[in-house]
């Protein structure tokens, strides 16, 4: 097992990119993805996409991110990918029904962000999950909801 | 140059206490898991401390403090105010700070266990304050909890179902209270304990240093 107890720095710090662009042609760099939920942890255990068994056991100062470079080595990189962030995509149709879903999210404590006149929630459990709670607002037409699929990153 | 390297789990004292928390409804047996737990995890050679938080007393800090399990000074105490889910997950401002202030007082510190004020099945951790937690339902309190949905139920890292010596005497299905747990957790664990016998401790403990202490 791979103990990581800091983070080395960004995949773009100019310092390790050159390393980082020579391994990536020989196949010498290792992902570990995690879902954005989780960037909030410091210590965890998780199988990279190579196979490593790796347990991460950061300072608190040291969050995770995007790109963070793990291990640096003459022939193998790690680097964090963060898997891209599923969101339920509501848009009330009149402004009752804006306040009321407004209300709905803030009680239910979900993580939102603001797209023009939708209001995105970020999909931490199966999306029933969080229609049932609306149930009356989506059933009714008060509210129109889709998926928003993720955008295509690299990494 | 070799940097963060493969190496044995046991050189992590460089790193930062392992904080978790526990959480749970009024009366499901936090304290009283925290107190199984501590005889365990002092065997096992970790150094921990605890905050625990209340209302507006300090009564489950004096507990522990006056279990004779921990020495006392190990023991932090967070007023909670009326809205105890708010300082473990809104803003945790108040725990971060006790945290920091123990593992200052106390260097190699391995664990730290954060212990919510009883709340409901809706109160969650702020992954800001700890790194894994545990959300502690009890027999007693129905063998419907699970199916409830609620948030701490179903997105703790380990749910703890305890006085499972209570079901016979309360009415409750323990086995078809453990299977609707376990399907609404998809593959997350669910361990069961009688927290007053002990029964079932040593496993939380095997989980709690399985998920954050890497000493497996």
């Amino acid at each position: 097992m791979r103990v990581i107890d800091r983070i080395l720095g960004s995949r773009l710090d100019e310092a390790l990119a050159v390393r980082l662009h020579h391994l990536e042609h020989h196949d010498g760099v290792d992902f570990f993805t995690l879902q954005s939920a989780d960037l909030g942890r410091r210590r965890l255990r998780a199988t990279t996409g190579k196979g490593e068994e790796i347990a991460l056991a950061l300072p608190r100062e040291q969050p995770l991110f995007d790109g963070a470079v793990l291990a640096l080595e003459r022939d193998y990189a790690l680097i964090v990918r963060v898997a891209e962030q599923r969101w339920l995509r509501l848009v009330p149709q009149d402004k009752a029904s804006a306040v009321e879903l407004g209300y709905h999210a803030g009680n239910l404590h979900w993580r939102v962000q603001f797209e023009g006149d939708a209001l995105l929630v970020a999909l931490e459990a199966p999306i029933e999950d969080y229609l049932v709670r609306l149930a009356g607002l989506v059933a009714s037409g008060r509210v129109q909801s889709s998926v928003k699929a993720p955008e295509v990153t690299s990494c | 140059m070799t940097i963060n390297e493969p190496r044995e789990g046991s050189a992590l004292k460089a790193a930062s206490a392992a904080r978790i928390g526990i959480g749970g409804p009024v009366g499901s047996g936090k304290t009283a898991l925290i107190e199984a737990l501590i005889p365990i995890l002092v065997a096992r050679g970790i150094d921990l401390a605890i905050v625990t938080n209340d209302l507006v007393t300090r009564e489950d800090a004096e507990r522990l403090r006056r279990s004779g399990l921990i020495d006392p000074a190990r023991v932090s105490a967070v007023e909670a105010g009326a809205c105890p889910h708010t300082v473990i997950r809104e803003d945790p401002t108040l725990n971060i700070v006790a945290g920091d202030e123990l593992e200052a007082r106390l260097p190699g510190l391995d664990l730290m266990i954060f212990e919510s004020g009883g709340d409901n099945l809706a109160s969650t951790f702020s992954l800001d304050l700890v790194d894994w937690w545990i959300f502690v339902i009890d027999v007693a309190g129905g063998g419907d909890i699970p199916r409830k949905r609620g948030p701490g139920v179903l997105r703790c890292d380990l749910l703890v179902v305890n006085k499972i010596d209570l079901a016979p005497y309360v009415g409750v299905d323990l086995d078809a209270m453990l299977s609707e747990a376990h399907a609404l957790r998809d593959a997350k664990p669910v361990l069961t304990t009688n927290a007053r016998s002990a029964e079932g401790v040593e496993a939380v403990a095997d989980a709690i240093a399985a998920a954050v202490l890497f000493k497996l």
